[in-house]
């Protein structure tokens, strides 16, 4: 019980961040709705993995995965293509946190001068952010590189 | 003669009658093809689907074939038909992305590939798309409660809540401006980060919520390069390694630009640690 809680608690606020995402990308009003449930689903499947004992490079890739083959049916149901809702989809996911930590170590570095802790602070956030940036977009690209290659989805 | 080679040659198997092109509507229809291709890239569509939604619209207005090179900022085409080629290169500007662009193209290839249209009239419905923007006050409550949502995704409380929403409302505000003014989106991105981290480091300084540091990370979020980010590893997946490494080096300078604007804000500030 309490984790369906979690999960829903989950689902709901990262249904919110992806439609204020789609709003940057304007993406058309009547498929708003897609992002909205392709956000939820996600990072709630995200954070279930997470909480089953799976590592989160992995757990994003599955997630990603899930969305791209979702995907796949509803760009077909609605006659656009993918890009358009999964890239909101899975804005919830993207570490953008880690990314600027990374920079920021960076910037410290040249401000400070060498020290183990903040290289160890670079390496660690710009590496888990590379991993857990090409498992998403490996994920979502999952269903065009290996059934759909030479034919276009919709 | 002529007829019944096109008719063999002409892939579309629904038009009806054999196609003759002459050498200004093959160049008409190039025209129309480097349009297609430019205004998909301005609105960020990524380069597998620039390739096939041009190559898609040649072959259904006739053409035997059509290349498409891509470029970080221009496009090159070439039609073939007949043994005639024909090439063309357009620079491209990025106009920001605009989804609603890309599926009004979507609609207009498939209609294309369904009845036979002319090439005037696929170039009168493309010049007819719109890009089409959302209300600004819409946008940026809805870009506030996003980032809001992270912070509470990351583990803040109700007063965490509040002061993301507030920074990144006012930062978003900002950027729109910035960008209604066309400034550089580096220094925009900048200028962003470094409003939204002095805002938000209110909230380190009198102590508001649980995890007063989240604010400052949860308020910058809205300006992940997230789109350019995964266009560029879905480019490098599908073999597009150049424009590939374009668009990785693009966000990559842009997240640099948002860390500066951090930095510069925390120096300002006098707070130490970021998260």
């Amino acid at each position: 019980m309490e984790l369906l809680i979690t999960l829903l608690d989950d689902a709901f606020f990262s249904a919110i961040a992806a439609v204020g995402f789609s709003l940057i990308f304007n993406v058309p009003q009547r498929l708003l709705f897609l992002c909205a449930i392709g956000g939820a689903l996600a990072h709630s499947f995200r954070t279930l993995l997470l909480l089953s004992g799976t590592t989160i490079v992995p757990a994003s890739f599955l997630a990603a995965a899930l969305v791209g083959l979702i995907g796949v049916y509803w760009s077909r149901k609605y006659l656009v293509p993918r890009p358009v809702f999964t890239v909101a989809s899975i804005i919830p996911m993207i570490p953008g946190t880690y990314a600027f930590q990374a920079m920021i170590s960076l910037f410290s570095i040249y401000q400070l001068g060498y020290s183990p802790e903040l290289m160890a602070s670079l390496l660690e956030n710009g590496l888990t952010m590379l991993f857990i940036l090409m498992a998403i977009s490996f994920g979502l690209a999952l269903p065009s590189v290996v059934i759909y290659r030479f034919k276009p989805i919709v | 003669m002529d007829k019944l080679l096109s008719s063999a040659d002409n892939q579309t198997a629904h038009s009806p009658a054999p196609i003759v092109l002459s050498k200004t509507d093959q160049t008409d229809i190039l025209r129309v093809l480097v349009l297609l291709a430019m205004r998909l890239m301005q609105h960020g569509a990524e380069s597998k689907l620039v390739e096939q939604t041009t190559t898609r619209m040649g072959i259904a207005l006739g053409l035997d074939s059509v290349e498409v090179a891509l470029t970080g900022n221009a496009v090159i085409i070439t039609s073939l038909y007949k043994g005639r080629c024909k090439t063309t290169t357009r620079r491209v500007y990025d106009r920001g992305i605009n989804m609603h662009v890309v599926c009004e193209i979507q609609r207009l290839i498939l209609k294309a590939e369904q009845q036979p249209l002319s090439h005037q009239n696929v170039s009168q419905l493309l010049e007819a798309i719109e890009p089409q923007k959302y209300n600004r006050w819409l946008v940026i409550l809805m870009v506030g409660m996003a980032c809001a949502s992270f912070s509470h995704l990351l583990g803040g409380d109700w007063q965490v809540f509040l002061m993301t929403m507030l920074s990144s409302s006012v930062a978003m505000a900002f950027r729109q401006e910035m960008a209604k003014r066309h400034h550089s989106v580096l220094l925009t991105f900048s200028l962003t980060a470094f409003l939204a981290t002095l805002i938000a480091s209110l909230a380190v300084r009198y102590h508001i919520g649980n995890e007063p540091h989240l604010v400052m990370a949860a308020s910058v979020l809205l300006l992940v390069p997230g789109f350019p980010l995964i266009n560029a590893v879905s480019d490098f997946v599908k073999g597009h390694i150049g424009i590939g490494m374009s668009r990785w080096f693009m966000a990559t300078l842009l997240s640099f630009c948002v860390a500066m604007g951090i930095a510069l804000a925390l120096m300002v500030t006098g707070i130490e640690g970021w998260l």
